[in-house]
């Protein structure tokens, strides 16, 4: 038998891969290829050991000419792995890309049916013969074009958003790098000192958040959201809400707005362990240097107008919307800090147990105490850090205090060595005070992150390690707090030491805007709510969504070595678009057969990429509506196909008529 | 300014590196001193937490390296020297012979069907076999046989059976004079070699091998054909200890830093020894569990509560081999219960860490940490990619212990870095 499509006779080449042994350990390659070969259309049936080997390759190439295959299907591991690979060699051996079908026999069969080699080879015929009924009808489909804008937009000017803007920059291209925050530098800012050189974070941060603002390709665009994305890769169009600052450039950090002004809050930067005003400065080191007002908890007293001399205030400032178009987006967002619910080892009931960053502000040169570690007015003499606080939380060992509480199941990867630096320069300042450090296992695992630990064991901190499933207590004791803890490095002997002070090493949980940033982006997050990359191993900072990049902590907890690694990671990707200047784009998109569409608007919804629009037309005076599919946006997922009632829509490569004839073929034997 | 890049190492992190300045516009030559592209991801097995299998993600990058237009693959070749400085180096790199002309060889394999020669194949860990003519691996880049010159007998059995022709016994060491504006280098790293643990007798027991070898075991294209059995009689092993930190942070070894990726090499490897044999008991002997990364922690949780794979807190002191069964009896500390622990198994396997592969081609001391070995970068925190010499970077392994996520991170950042120098 033989089928004619557009005229032509349709000639079908089959080849069947081993994959080694993945394949061909269990399917009868043979058996299958023999069975293969005499489908109609199937001019040739091959099987070998790896097809994406380049002798397969050539050997196919060569078979399209040699017997005027029109078609091919390879029947191997997953279309995700080497369809881009087939795609390429079948054009290369002169045929239209898309005249090749793949048939997953590994992952759909021989990996899920090691046991029943009987029943898999069975399967891989009925796989085979599907690819090859939809083999028949497939059609010839071009690749498009785009340009691409050549300025990239950044959100989050933490160190990663500062780290992959200087990238860009230095690279010669346009970045918008944009904060929600009054200033740039993120939670470094916040920081002390940072391992494993021991350095102030804000001694190396400065000269970042500088280069920053002096490079004229990066345009810094502070207290900004982001409020709309629309476009695709290459072409997005980004809306920003500038909010108002109410304080303008004529600012020069006199202070007397701040002195004046009666408001008084907790202060956000040293996690509420000081006071700010209403109109304030986030930190010395801020960049841009200028005040802000607050305008929560401002109530518009206008004292601060009366202070300033150089009329820098303005309280009747409103927000500025701000359109910019850009080729590619890099999501830096960064992450929050777990907040214990109160009674979690104390935490909200007793004041001297702190959290791990409130620590950090407490030896901070900048800090509310100017780097004295002192609790209520006075040294601490006996200090425990309590590891895993909100991070590493089983189910079913973990009990959360609040029922709505959702489980972290994950290592927040940098409190282990935090910590324990933060141990070292306790006892470094005084060698009298006693530091313990109860963890269930020491993470120190980067470069010159074990020296830490050792160090810390030498000056004298203790280290006991607890089991989850008997975290360590706190009590009140009579002078001081007391922590009891079955310590397993002693036998499970249960100890109860005496604390002035019980710091918690909270964990890194994502940032609670991370679902608007997710949803405005159409990217994706894991269990563990942190944005998800491409590949877990190979594509590590790219996102599902063409265009859009990952940095830092938006993907996950991680220091910020592994932060600033990423985004300049994320800067390659970016610059490989910039630098190309245009973009190839799929042509597997949904298609609609204008005849049948009535306007209904169902297509609409469905789609999770907002590439259908319904536009209005004249036929014969008479106003009528019909959906629109940009191609650019669309991912060629189908849900709009599946919902239209006159099935006026299908997508290009999975037709109807395709995937009925699959069906067909499956249900054949 | 020279627009073109040197990348010294092929394996994933010099790949990634290759490609993502390739495809910004620059001319890269990426040099590899084997025979093939891959370097220690493609001897790996399947891949934590995923389990994607190994060499299915990486052929793809290996075979795009290999077609790509802006990229000269030089492998079996080494770098020399380098001269001069960032913007402008000459770099020599030594071709060294295959004895087998590229342009005519297709990788058809007949001559190695004939020859007589088999050495133990490194790739294989030693645990399987090859000829003297080879080819390192199926999925190797460039698909291109080798001669191993000190092996071979010179029989000329090879030259007959080649239908191309291709062998050519006469090749000589090709020296090349490359001119690049910037290098990144991505040396990976060595194995701690295990065989300096005497007390845990890897060089005397045949049932003692390494993290590596079970890869290989492992593997459908190991030499078992990815069945697990073990050295000494090809039985099948039902009870098997890992022993964890074997060169790393160890004192008496020397190594004080922590390798990164042997606890989840090892909560894989036992996961998948228990799907290749589901009856058999694994035990791992740790001090701490540093299951840190994206889906670690829930993977080394469902390892023990589903997997029921055994975690025991405690350094081992010694193996004792049972010279008639072969059995192994590991003795060591179980500190959560207090007690010495005695067992026998019938295999254990050594997490050995990552040593240094650094090779001082610039011949300049501050290239390479004095501390730990790795080459060194000059400011951690936030350029961690570049070293104390400008238009110098480093990726990967190189610059110290990493799993393949974060090596491949580096490997962009550090092309990100390069390519700024390279735009001029």
């Amino acid at each position: 038998m033989v089928t004619a499509m557009n005229g032509e006779e349709v000639r079908i080449g089959v080849y069947i891969c081993h994959c080694g042994t993945n394949i061909a350990g269990v399917v009868d390659v043979e058996e299958v290829a023999e069975y293969v070969s005499k489908l109609p259309d199937v001019v040739l049936a091959k099987h070998y050991v790896y097809m994406c080997s380049a002798p397969a390759q050539k050997m196919i190439k060569e078979d399209i000419k040699e017997h005027r295959l029109n078609r091919v299907v390879v029947a191997s591991c997953t279309p995700r792995m080497h369809e881009p690979t087939f795609r390429r060699v079948v054009e290369e051996g002169g045929l239209n890309p898309y005249l090749f079908e793949m048939a997953n026999i590994r992952e759909h069969c021989s990996w899920v049916h090691q046991d029943e080699p009987e029943k898999a080879t069975k399967k891989a015929k009925d796989l085979i013969r599907m690819a090859v009924a939809k083999a028949r009808l497939l059609e010839p489909l071009e690749k498009r074009e785009v340009k691409v804008e050549g300025r990239a937009l950044i959100i989050g000017a933490g160190v990663s958003g500062i780290r992959a803007a200087l990238d860009l920059a230095e690279r010669g291209f346009k970045v918008y790098l944009v904060e929600k925050s009054p200033s740039i530098g993120g939670r470094m800012a916040q920081l002390g000192k940072v391992y494993p050189t021991d350095e102030y974070a804000l001694d190396i941060l400065r000269p970042l958040m500088e280069e920053a603002v002096s490079n004229p390709k990066i345009e810094i665009l502070t207290n900004t959201v982001l409020d709309e994305v629309g476009g695709y890769i290459g072409n997005f169009t980004v809306k920003l809400t500038v909010k108002p600052r109410y304080v303008n450039e004529n600012c020069d950090l006199c202070g007397r707005c701040e002195i004046e002004c009666p408001i008084q809050v907790p202060n956000e930067f040293d996690f509420g362990l000081s006071m700010r005003k209403a109109v304030y400065l986030p930190f010395r080191d801020a960049v841009p240097q200028r005040y802000v007002i607050d305008e929560k908890s401002c109530t518009r007293c206008g004292r601060c107008i009366e202070a300033c001399e150089r009329n820098a205030i303005n309280l009747k400032e409103k927000e500025k919307i701000v359109e910019v178009k850009v080729g590619t987006i890099i999501v830096a967002i960064g992450h929050d800090l777990y907040e214990p619910p109160t009674g979690e080892y104390g935490y909200g009931i007793y004041d001297n147990v702190i959290t791990m960053p409130q620590l950090e502000r407490l030896l901070s040169r900048n800090g509310p105490t100017e780097g004295q570690l002192l609790i209520n007015g006075s040294k601490p003499r006996s200090v425990v850090f309590i590891s895993c606080v909100g991070s590493r939380q089983e189910p079913g060992i973990y009990k959360p205090l609040r029922e709505d509480q959702k489980l972290n199941r994950y290592c927040s990867r940098v409190c282990c060595t935090s910590a324990i630096k933060n141990a070292i320069e306790i006892k470094e300042r005084d060698p009298n005070t006693k530091v313990y450090y109860l963890g269930r296992d020491i993470r120190t695992f980067g470069r010159g992150h074990e020296d830490y630990y050792r160090r810390a064991g030498e000056l004298g901190v203790i280290f006991m390690k607890y089991r989850a499933e008997v975290p360590p207590t706190i009590s009140k004791g009579s002078n001081s707090l007391i922590v009891t803890v079955q310590d397993v490095l002693t036998g499970k002997q249960t100890i109860s030491i005496p604390a002035d002070l019980v710091v918690l090493n909270v964990g890194i949980i994502p940032r609670v805007d991370a679902v608007e940033i997710q949803n405005k982006l159409k990217i994706t997050r894991g269990v563990d709510g942190f944005f998800q990359e491409a590949h877990a191993k190979l594509r590590p900072v790219e996102t599902p969504t063409d265009g859009i990049y990952l940095a830092g902590t938006a993907l996950g907890p991680r220091d910020i070595t592994d932060s600033t690694a990423t985004a300049s990671a994320a800067a390659a990707k970016a610059a490989i678009l910039l630098a190309k200047g245009k973009v190839e784009l799929e042509p597997i998109v949904a298609y609609i057969d204008l005849s049948k569409c009535d306007g209904c608007a169902m297509c609409v919804e469905p789609c999770s990429f907002n590439a259908i629009e319904i536009e209005e037309y004249k036929e014969n005076g008479e106003i009528k509506k019909r959906a629109v599919v940009n191609e650019a946006l669309c991912k060629g997922c189908g849900a709009c196909a599946a919902t239209c009632p006159p099935k006026a829509i299908y997508v290009k490569h999975f037709t109807l008529d395709q995937i009925s004839a699959m069906i067909d073929a499956a249900l054949m034997e | 300014m020279v627009k073109a890049g040197l990348i010294i190492g092929g394996g994933i992190a010099g790949i990634q590196a290759a490609l993502d300045l390739a495809d910004q516009g620059f001319k890269v030559y990426l040099v590899e001193k084997s025979p093939s592209i891959g370097g220690r991801m493609a001897q790996l097995d399947k891949t934590f937490p995923t389990m994607d299998c190994s060499m299915c993600i990486l052929a793809p990058k290996m075979i795009e390296c290999g077609h790509h237009p802006n990229i000269e693959l030089l492998s079996y070749s080494e770098v020399e020297e380098v001269r001069g400085s960032a913007g402008d180096f000459t770099v020599t790199v030594v071709r060294k012979p295959r004895y087998v002309d590229e342009d005519k060889c297709t990788g058809c394999g007949v001559c190695a069907q004939h020859c007589p020669v088999e050495v133990p194949n490194e790739f294989d860990e030693k645990l399987g076999i090859r000829k003297a003519i080879y080819m390192p691996f199926p999925q190797a880049v460039p698909r291109v046989m080798v001669i191993d010159r000190e092996n071979c007998l010179e029989c000329g059995l090879c030259e007959k059976v080649c239908g191309t022709g291709a062998i050519n016994r006469q090749q000589q060491p090709e020296r090349i004079n490359l001119k690049v504006g910037a290098i990144i280098i991505a040396t990976g790293y060595k194995l701690f070699d295990a065989a300096r643990k005497e007390e845990y007798g890897f060089a005397a027991y045949d049932n003692v091998i390494t993290g590596m070898m079970l890869e290989r075991l492992l593997s459908a294209s190991g030499p078992t054909g990815g069945h697990l059995i073990r050295p000494s009689d090809g039985k099948i092993p039902r009870k098997i200890a890992f022993i964890q930190c074997v060169g790393s942070r160890d004192e008496r070894a020397g190594i004080l830093y922590c390798s990164r990726v042997c606890c989840m090499y090892a909560t894989k490897e036992a996961v998948l020894i228990k799907e290749h044999v589901p009856e058999a008991e694994v035990a791992i002997f740790y001090m701490d569990i540093r299951a840190f990364g994206k889906g670690f922690e829930e993977f080394y949780r469902r390892a023990e509560k589903e997997y029921g794979v055994r975690y025991v807190r405690g350094r081992v002191a010694e193996v004792i081999e049972d010279s008639a069964t072969k059995n192994l009896t590991v003795r060591a500390e179980d500190i959560e219960s207090g007690r010495l622990l005695e067992e026998e198994f019938d295999m254990v396997v050594l997490s050995t860490g990552i040593t240094p592969n650094t090779v001082d081609i610039l011949k300049n001391p501050s290239l390479i940490s004095a501390s730990d070995g790795f080459f060194a970068v000059s400011n951690p925190k936030v350029n961690p990619v570049s070293t104390p010499v400008k238009g110098v970077f480093v990726a990967g392994a190189a610059e110290g212990p990493k799993d393949i996520p974060d090596s491949v991170s580096q490997a962009s950042a550090a092309a990100m870095r390069a390519s700024i120098i390279l735009r001029g």
